[in-house]
């Protein structure tokens, strides 16, 4: 990439973020859907397709590609509401990247400061094992 | 020949994350693309956007379409035409 290159780091806004959103629920629960729900919901969320390419691709009208994506939507939605894997798989993520983190030493380190990492290592690995 | 600027998921189950590719619009599905202009990585906290700007605005200017998403990261970004 050439010189000018952009770098940012942003919290990304809700509307940039739904796409993401759609996309872990998709990762789990996707399977559940029928094979015309996936090949549609892929489209839109794998490759960015607009609702117009969809309708074109699978030969139904835009508004049947707009009422299925949001029936999707609600579909993966309500299994998330009732088995909660996404939002346990990010707390997870969460606390096992802190974890991670805390096992990075750079420098000196006093034994206080080593147990200290511990005692929250320890706190961490306890809080998981009592979310499985 | 129209043109689109588009994101296209990468990445493993449960790890997505997005690269920003500039292809014809005929072909969204078969994985051609002309040029790759960046990547976006939502997963990260903040989200990770990396855009060669010089690129973007040249596409932009010779009348790429970008897709709604990708014209969102561009605004958040200040990339206009």
């Amino acid at each position: 990439m050439g010189a000018s290159m952009l770098f940012l780091k942003r919290r990304g806004k809700p509307a940039m973020e739904k796409i993401f959103e759609q996309a872990l629920l998709y990762d789990f629960y996707g399977d559940l859907l029928t094979e015309h729900q996936r090949q549609v919901y892929e489209a839109a969320i794998f490759n960015d397709m607009s609702l117009s390419e969809i309708a074109t691709e699978q030969g139904i009208s835009r508004q049947g590609v707009h009422d299925l994506i949001k029936r999707c939507d609600k579909i993966l939605q309500d299994y998330e509401s009732k088995l909660h894997l996404v939002e346990r798989f990010e707390v997870a993520k969460q606390k096992i990247t802190t974890i991670e983190g805390l096992t990075k030493i750079e420098g000196a380190v006093t034994e206080k400061d080593l147990s200290e990492r511990l005692y929250k290592i320890r706190t961490l690995t306890k809080d998981l094992l009592d979310t499985l | 020949m129209a043109v689109k600027i588009r994101l296209r998921r990468m990445g493993q189950k449960k790890a997505p994350f997005y690269r920003i590719i500039v292809a014809d619009s005929r072909s969204p599905r078969d994985g051609r693309f002309i040029e790759e202009i960046g990547t976006y990585d939502p997963s990260t906290d903040p989200s990770t956007f990396k855009i060669d700007e010089e690129l973007a605005k040249k596409w932009l200017a010779n009348g790429a379409q970008p897709t709604e998403v990708v014209g969102k990261l561009f605004k958040a970004a200040g990339i206009e035409k």
